[in-house]
């Protein structure tokens, strides 16, 4: 009897391994204070010295609850407020936004300044900053608009109306929201682009992509609104009117997921076929023809000097220039990079899934000069 | 000192005889579970794709389309399970044979000659000892593939959209895109997380608690008649009916509550699979209903 129940014991321990090559669920979202990064990384968030790399603090929500089970996610890039407060969201079905205080750490834990729990859905999109309050994107459909000081004041949930709530999908909002200063620019999954109006919070319009926005939006050196979304289209937006057009005469080769970056009269984006695009917003033309990178790429491009960064799904960091030749910047033989890089402390910050490290810091020429690795 | 001569020559134990459909069977079934994991995400894929299928042909209802794959799984695995109840209860009813019993008691105390007679028994009888065993064995890669396809399809973050635009890509019958977003709400739960409901200010997770509750009453109905006190399968079916729910509690708490939705499917059709081919013993389920 005892040999039948290791037998099914073992078959049960086997399912689970096996159950878990299924790899992570979710990459991790990155960004830094001025002088640690905050990686959000599954079941914790880490405050790294940007420095040496070492441990400064770390997070890892409150309460497991039945039977310890329901352990945080923290997947959702953080937000710093001018005051150093880290906002991250706690991505499990606990949906709480927590407001942490590096500056107050107790046992290397930040303290807690103020939690906000009343949303429904996943937490997916890093939230805003615009003045005194904090503008929080949901998988629940809503924006929510917390008050910076104790994360409850406003109390207003915003409700996202849908455009086309098709056979009871949702609108679920992953991407960073952006403002022109007068306007907040929401993007959904359920394909729609919805300005608010910031003092009314009134919604100004809406515009369907005909695929979804896992991304955000950028407002270009035109001033106008571009967006990408999976219809393998970057679209321009009259931020004022709504009014919109398809940016590239062939479309992109695959998905674009990240969100574009602009410098300039410049925007720079990827696809999920692995393909880079700069693109000339006063000119109206790519800047040269579609660039085949390596893998998919999710993550939103950096700007580092005169070269363009581009993390892939292959792990590896690759330089592009103006003239659009690409070199291996940084090359991996095991992890993937999903995640945006981020330029802090006069260093580029990678984040990575399935490696040895969560986080890598490279110099200017592309070379290690420390790594993260949970602990 | 003994004389070697004088002892009688050592009894060899009598090897089973060579049974090409027994053996083709066995072989056939370990090369499917080699195949199966050698090829793992291929099989993730497939599900992932079926599981779409259906939830487009349903009207964009995950809970409905996993309670339909599940259904499709067990009219897939019916011979299987059917072939597997019917070694179990050969093998059960073997325990209280005459023959077998009579042979456990002659050779309680020479194991290797006890194993050759029970080998000689199981030619006689027509009895398979792994008939039950082989069947379930290869119900498994589809058991560990669900999981992460169940995570995959139903899309809740960023990386599973993408690895399920992948799998849907690798047989690229589905267009991706129109799919996105994907309804991942059945009765008001989101199934690609882990379900919990706040009662009385605790964070409970009914649906596992429900995967337990159908894993008990599942291995009660089904629990065979205790063939005596020594008899071995009844005892460890009793402490299946125990140690069962508490594992299959674990799946559903830490992954998609969209596998509850599985197990509790799956769970209701065993029942209804052993009350169809008269197996179900409802007295299980009442206080003092042992001697059914």
């Amino acid at each position: 009897m005892r040999r039948k129940l290791l037998i099914v014991s073992a078959i049960l321990l086997a399912a689970l391994i096996l159950s878990g090559c299924t790899g992570a669920i979710a990459w991790p979202g990155l960004s830094a204070t001025d002088k640690a990064a905050v990686l959000a990384n599954t079941n914790a968030v880490y405050g790294v010295d940007l420095n040496g790399g070492n441990l400064v603090w770390r997070f890892s929500g409150e309460g497991g609850g039945f039977l310890n089970t329901n352990r945080s996610l923290f997947i959702t890039t953080p937000v710093i407020t001018e005051d150093g407060l880290v906002i991250v969201m706690d991505s499990s079905s606990k949906h709480v936004i927590y407001a942490l205080d590096p500056k107050d750490l107790r046992e290397n834990v930040p303290n807690i300044k103020w939690r906000f729990s009343e949303a429904k859905g996943l937490w997916i999109a890093p939230s805003l900053i615009v003045g005194d309050r904090l503008f929080a994107p949901n998988s629940d459909g809503k924006v929510y608009v917390l008050d910076l000081q104790d994360g409850q004041s406003e109390k207003q949930a915003i409700k996202v109306i849908p455009v086309s709530q098709e056979q009871g999908a949702e609108d679920r909002l992953w991407g960073q929201p952006v403002t022109d200063g007068e306007r907040l620019f929401i993007t959904s999954l359920d394909k729609s682009v919805i300005p608010i109006d910031l003092a009314s919070y009134d919604i100004l319009w809406h515009a369907d992509l005909g695929g979804a926005v896992p991304g955000g939006a950028v407002l270009g050196g035109d001033g106008m609104l571009y967006v990408g979304s999976l219809a393998k289209q970057l679209e321009r937006f009259d931020p004022v009117t709504g009014k919109h057009e398809p940016v590239l005469k062939d479309g992109t080769k695959g998905w674009i997921w990240g969100t574009p970056i602009a410098d300039g009269d410049n925007l720079y984006f990827g696809d999920v076929e692995g393909y880079f695009y700069s693109y000339n917003t006063a000119e109206k033309k790519l800047n040269f023809a579609p660039l085949k990178i390596d893998d998919a790429i999710t993550a939103s491009p950096l700007i580092l000097g005169d070269k363009v960064l581009i993390a892939t799904e292959s792990g590896n960091i690759y330089a592009v220039d103006a003239q659009g030749k690409s070199v291996l910047w940084y090359g991996v033989e095991k992890g993937k990079a999903y995640t945006t890089p981020i330029l802090a402390g006069g260093r580029v910050l990678v984040a990575y899934l399935e490696s040895d490290y969560y986080l890598i810091a490279l110099d200017e020429e592309g070379r290690s000069a420390w790594t993260f690795a949970g602990k | 000192m003994k004389n070697p001569a004088n002892q009688p020559p050592a009894q060899r134990p009598e090897l089973p005889q060579f049974n090409p459909r027994e053996t083709f069977k066995t072989i056939a079934v370990i090369a499917v579970l080699v195949l199966a994991f050698m090829n793992f995400p291929y099989v993730i894929n497939l599900i992932v794709n079926i599981l779409i299928f259906i939830y487009r042909l349903v009207g964009q209802s995950f809970g409905i389309a996993i309670i339909l794959l599940t259904v499709l799984i067990r009219l897939v695995t019916w011979p299987l399970n059917a072939q597997q109840l019917k070694g179990a209860k050969a093998m059960q009813d073997l325990q209280t044979d005459k023959d077998w019993l009579a042979i456990q008691k002659k050779y309680a105390k020479d194991r290797e000659k006890l194993a050759s007679e029970q080998m000689r028994l199981y030619r006689e009888k027509g009895i398979n000892p792994f008939g039950s065993c082989l069947p379930t064995l290869i119900q498994f890669p589809i058991l560990f593939a669900l999981i992460p396809s169940i995570t995959y399809a139903i899309g809740s973050t960023p990386l599973s959209i993408l690895k399920l635009s992948k799998s849907l890509e690798t047989f690229g019958l589905q267009d991706v895109v129109s799919l996105i977003p994907l309804n991942s709400k059945f009765l008001g739960v989101d199934l690609g997380l882990p379900e919990r409901t706040l009662l009385f200010g605790l964070s409970i997770p009914l649906l596992a608690l429900t995967v337990a509750l159908t894993t008990y009453v599942q291995t009660k109905l089904t629990m065979p008649p205790s063939g005596g006190p020594n008899d071995q399968a009844a005892s460890t079916s009793r402490m299946m009916s125990l140690y069962m729910p508490v594992m299959l509690f674990m799946f559903p708490v830490n992954y998609a509550s969209g596998l509850s939705i599985y197990f509790v499917a799956s769970n209701v059709l065993s029942i209804v699979q052993y009350a169809l081919m008269g197996r179900v013993n409802w007295r299980n389920l009442l206080p003092g209903g042992k001697k059914s």
